[in-house]
Order: C-alpha cells, then structure tokens, then sequence
C-alpha cells in the first residue's frame, strides 16, 4: 500500500509537465487573467462599487466561464494528453493498483485547476474585495471555497469521462455551457444535480455573494459533492481497470 | 494447415513456461486479428516474424495484458496479465508506437520507469539500463531531440530498468542504423543467456534470423509454424519455388532441365521458361551444369516468388 502511493508524486509531476506542454494551457492562462484585468478596471473607473462589480464578475466569468473551462481542460487532459500522444502504455504497464493513477491524475488535474482558478479569483479580490472590510475578505473567502470545490467536483467528472469517450473536451464543453451554465440558472429543480450550484452552496458558509442565498445548504452541497466526487473516482478506477488498446489490423 | 510446436528451451514440468497462450484467439466485431493460436515460451529469444497485418501486434497487446483474449487462455509467468498490474514486475514492455515523454530527458525517462516499478534509490540501475543501450552521451537530453533509433533504444532501456523475467518488444529493431541494430541484437542475447525469456516481433526475416533461437510465423491472425530457426528456415528454403529463366534457347534448356528430378515443372513461355523446382540451393548448381551440357547461354535467372509474402502464404498452404 505505502509502495504504491509513493508513486503518486511521480504520476503528478509527469502529468502537469505534459499538461503545461500544451499551447491550449497557455490561452487558458490569458482567459484567466481577464477577471483580474476587470477587476483592476473597475477599481479605477468606479472604486465605490467594485466589490459589488467584483461578485458579479465572479459569478458570470469565473465560476461560470473560466473554472468549467480550467477543469475539463485539465480534467480530460490527464489521461487525454496520455491517450493522445501514445504514452499510456508507459504509466498502464506498471505493478501499480489502477486507482493510484486515478488518484495521482486527479491530484494532478484539481491541482493544476486550483491554481488557475483560485490564483484568478484571489487576486481579483486583492484588488476589488480587501479595500472594502471584512465583507470583502469573506466575499473573497468565499469565491476560494467556491472555486475549491467547483475544481474538485468538476475534475471527478471529466476524468472518468476521457476514459469513456475519445470525445471527452467536446462533451464536457457542451455539458459545462448547456447543463451547468444555462439550465441550472433556469431550472431550480436541477439544482441537486449541478457542481455550479455545489460551489454557490459552499461559498454561502463563507459569505453570501448573490442577494439571494444559493440553492443548497452548505451542508447539502457538500455531501452532494462528496458523493459525485466519490461515483466518479470509483468510475474511473472501473474503467481503467478494464482498458484495452483500440483494435488494429496487426 | 500443419502447426509445428517444438518444447521450448528450459521448458520442464516443474516450472510453468514464462509466456503460454492455448487456442488463443481475438477478434474485434467480424474482423479476426488472432486466431486459436497455442504455443509455450521458456528462456531465450523468440522471433515472432509475420507480414503486417499478420496480429502481432495483437498477439503481443494480449501478452502485456493490455487487450483480453476474446477466446482461450493466455498466461505470463502462470498468470493471466489482463487486469493483474502486479505482473508488470515481471514485465518489460517496448511497444511498436514511436511516442515517448518528449519533454523528459533519457534519464529522466529511465528513471520514470524505474519509480513506477516501486524500485527505490535507482540511481544505478537507471544508468546501468543507458549504458546497455548505449545512450549515455545523450541521457540528458530530451526524448524529443532523439533520433528514432536513440527513441527506441531509450523505449527499451526504460524496459529493462527492472530487470524483468520477460520482455516483450514489437518491431524493436525499427529506426535503428546497423551498428545500433547490432548491438540491440547482442543485448537480446544476453539477456536470454542470463535465462530471460524474451519475444520480438518483426516482419524481417533476416533480423529474426540473427537473433532468435525460435521461431513464431503468424499469418492472417493464424499460427502458420513455430520451433527451432533452422527447421522453419530449411521449410522456408525448401518450398517449391518458381523461377523465370531467359537464355540463347529457352527449348533446349527445358529439356535438359526436366530430366533432373528437382525440377518437377517446365514451362515455355514467350521469351522465358518458368520452372518449378523443390530444392532452391540445388538447382543453382543444376542450371549451372545443364545450361553447360546443352551449350546454351544464360541471360537471366530470377526467382519469381522470393517476396516474404509469398513465403507466409506456402507456410499457411502447407
């Protein structure tokens, strides 16, 4: 047990490398930069009312458009980059349980999406959110905590997801637009069913950022988070335990 | 079809043989890529020599456990490899695709493997397995800067970092230049008199031929023969070959070459004459002497069905 997880470190480190490797990493980082960019606008165009712009921009940029990004960027790409360039059969033909490599892709993928997102959110509200008091300090809180567990959930999904579907980036693009984005706004029944609606539960612990608080209980969301994160590492695991190299003609 | 099993090397009751596959087959949707194959593999290096598209690939993929057999049983070391990670300790695996972690240097490379195989503090055997393969001036470069021999001869030094009991390598001689090829070859041999089982795959019958003490022939997904070099080899010779001869006049050799009893058809063709004859290295001699006796002056004397293809094709025949 303790051999095997001390491979972990290693599966992390090979895996950021070749995520960063990819130019799509780069333009996720210029994506990533604009709530800053907005943030430092408002500061200076309407510095009474940036904290209010700030939780907006929240919202509509970063957990709606930047974090499902990020996460299935990064959360397909870890064993997509594998798949892609041949190398799987490297890290599959090893004495190692298939769910350390979960375990080190998954840590790899939140990793990397945790440090986009929250870097993003947190120096956003360095400038927008710390000038205006304690509420701007636990609006902030509360924008990291969103992000934490948004990444988490999000990357859970879309592991298991590139190891069911070649299609995985497109899929969960579609999934993260349509389903998260636009019917979770819309339909307050599906709330149960939407990582977006995870976050905002677990943002309202910190700090309440809409005027309405979120759909779920803070508790609720967590537990529900808990257990997606769970069903799909256990997916995941599944899968991989039964991968099998596509046929060809030799 | 006639398949030849011959004992493998070190092949006793008391010990399981290292790779053992019985009525093996794989198939994906309608298309057959391996067939009801059956053989047994001890110490030494095995050739497994077919066209492309013969299932190799497949065969090998089924070996390291990364495709389950459709039908039949297929055992590494007494063990089924597919969805048993735990027999890649005994492993090493170079696969015929060329990719690589481009961004990792040789060594980090080497290392990677060595990691993943549990092995602690593998400084030494990391360079131990560049040394081999004759990469050391290069270990800290990246793999993506290699050459496509440097790549492979990095493929197999990441394979044999763990010392395994088998080692299984599709197409391992690709890429590589003579010299190289060579001394992979000298590595295959040693590791099979240190008494590791080790199988290639290559439709070259020549690298087969310098390596290899066994012999697989896989065709069409099916175990065409299978034994000692030498006995596959002489079959291979043996066969009835055809060959087109042109000369000063074609008549008068045919004549004198249908009395002798290796040439067992004569045909007479526009400008040329094809014959049949069931011993290659003997008619070499016989066209020599009967073109001599019958004064007649040879043009042309070329083997019409010299490709490996038509070789694979008389082993299914048989």
């Amino acid at each position: 047990m303790a051999a095997s997880l001390s491979v972990i470190p290693e599966i992390i480190r090979i895996t950021v490398r070749q995520l960063l490797g990819r130019r799509r990493t780069l333009l996720l980082l210029l994506l990533a930069a604009l709530p800053v960019l907005l943030a430092f606008i408002f500061q200076l165009a309407v510095p009474a009312n940036a904290d209010k712009y700030a939780n907006v921009v929240f919202d509509t940029v970063s957990l709606s458009v930047i974090l499902p990004l990020a996460a299935v960027l990064f959360g397909t790409g870890a064993f997509g980059a594998e798949n892609d360039e041949g190398t799987i059969l490297y890290l599959l033909a090893k004495p190692i349980p298939r769910w350390v490599i979960v375990a080190g892709k998954t840590f790899a993928a939140v990793g990397m999406t945790v440090a986009m997102t929250v870097g993003a959110v947190l120096l956003a509200g360095l400038v927008d959110l710390f000038p205006s008091g304690p509420d701007g300090i636990a609006a902030t809180e509360a924008q990291v905590a969103a992000m934490v567990v948004g990444s988490v959930c999000y990357v859970a999904l879309f592991i298991p997801m590139s190891l069911l579907t070649r299609r995985a980036l497109v899929i969960g693009i579609g999934y993260a637009l349509v389903w998260e984005v636009t019917l979770s706004s819309l339909l307050p029944g599906i709330a149960n069913l939407s990582i977006r609606q995870y976050a905002l539960g677990v943002a309202d612990w910190f700090f309440q950022i809409h005027k309405e608080p979120a759909r779920l209980s803070s508790t609720t969301a967590v537990i529900l988070a808990g257990v997606l994160v769970a069903v799909a590492l256990v997916l995941a695991n599944w899968r991989l335990s039964r991968f099998e190299l596509p046929g060809g003609s030799d | 079809m006639t398949v030849q099993t011959l004992p493998a090397p070190n092949d006793s009751p008391l010990d399981a043989p290292a790779i053992e596959l019985i009525n093996a087959a794989r198939w994906y949707g309608n298309v057959v890529a391996v067939n009801d194959v059956s053989f047994s593999l001890g110490a030494g290096v095995t050739g497994l020599l077919g066209p492309n598209g013969a299932g190799k690939t497949t065969l090998l993929h089924m070996l390291a456990g990364f495709l389950a057999p459709s039908a039949g049983i297929v055992r590494v070391l007494g063990r089924s490899p597919h969805g048993d990670p735990s027999v890649y300790r005994q492993i090493g695996l170079v696969p015929e695709r060329e990719s690589v972690y481009s961004f990792l240097s040789g060594y980090e490379y080497v290392r990677f493997n060595a990691r993943l195989q549990g092995m602690k503090n593998a400084d030494s055997a990391v360079r131990a397995a560049i040394a081999r393969v004759g990469l050391e001036d290069a270990a800290d470069r990246a793999l993506g800067t290699y050459s496509k021999g440097m790549r492979q001869r990095a493929k197999v030094a990441g394979a044999l970092v763990h010392d395994p009991q088998v080692l299984l390598l599709d197409e391992p001689f690709n890429g590589m230049d003579p010299r190289q090829r060579m001394a992979m070859m000298d590595l295959l041999g040693e590791m099979a008199n240190a008494g590791r089982t080790i199988l290639f795959s290559s439709h070259i019958l020549e690298e087969v031929e310098r390596v290899a003490t066994e012999i697989l022939v896989l065709v069409a997904g099916r175990l065409a023969a299978s034994g000692d070099f030498r006995a596959i080899r002489a079959l291979m010779t043996d066969r009835p070959h055809t060959i087109t001869i042109r000369s000063s006049d074609d008549r008068k050799l045919a004549t004198t070459l249908i009395s002798d009893p290796a040439v067992f058809a004569v045909e007479l063709r526009q400008n040329a004459l094809s014959v049949q004859t069931s011993h290659l290295s003997a008619f070499r001699r016989i066209i020599a002497t009967a073109s001599k006796s019958a004064g007649v002056r040879l043009k042309e004397v070329e083997p019409a069905d010299e490709s490996l293809e038509s070789v694979f094709d008389y082993l299914v025949r048989r």
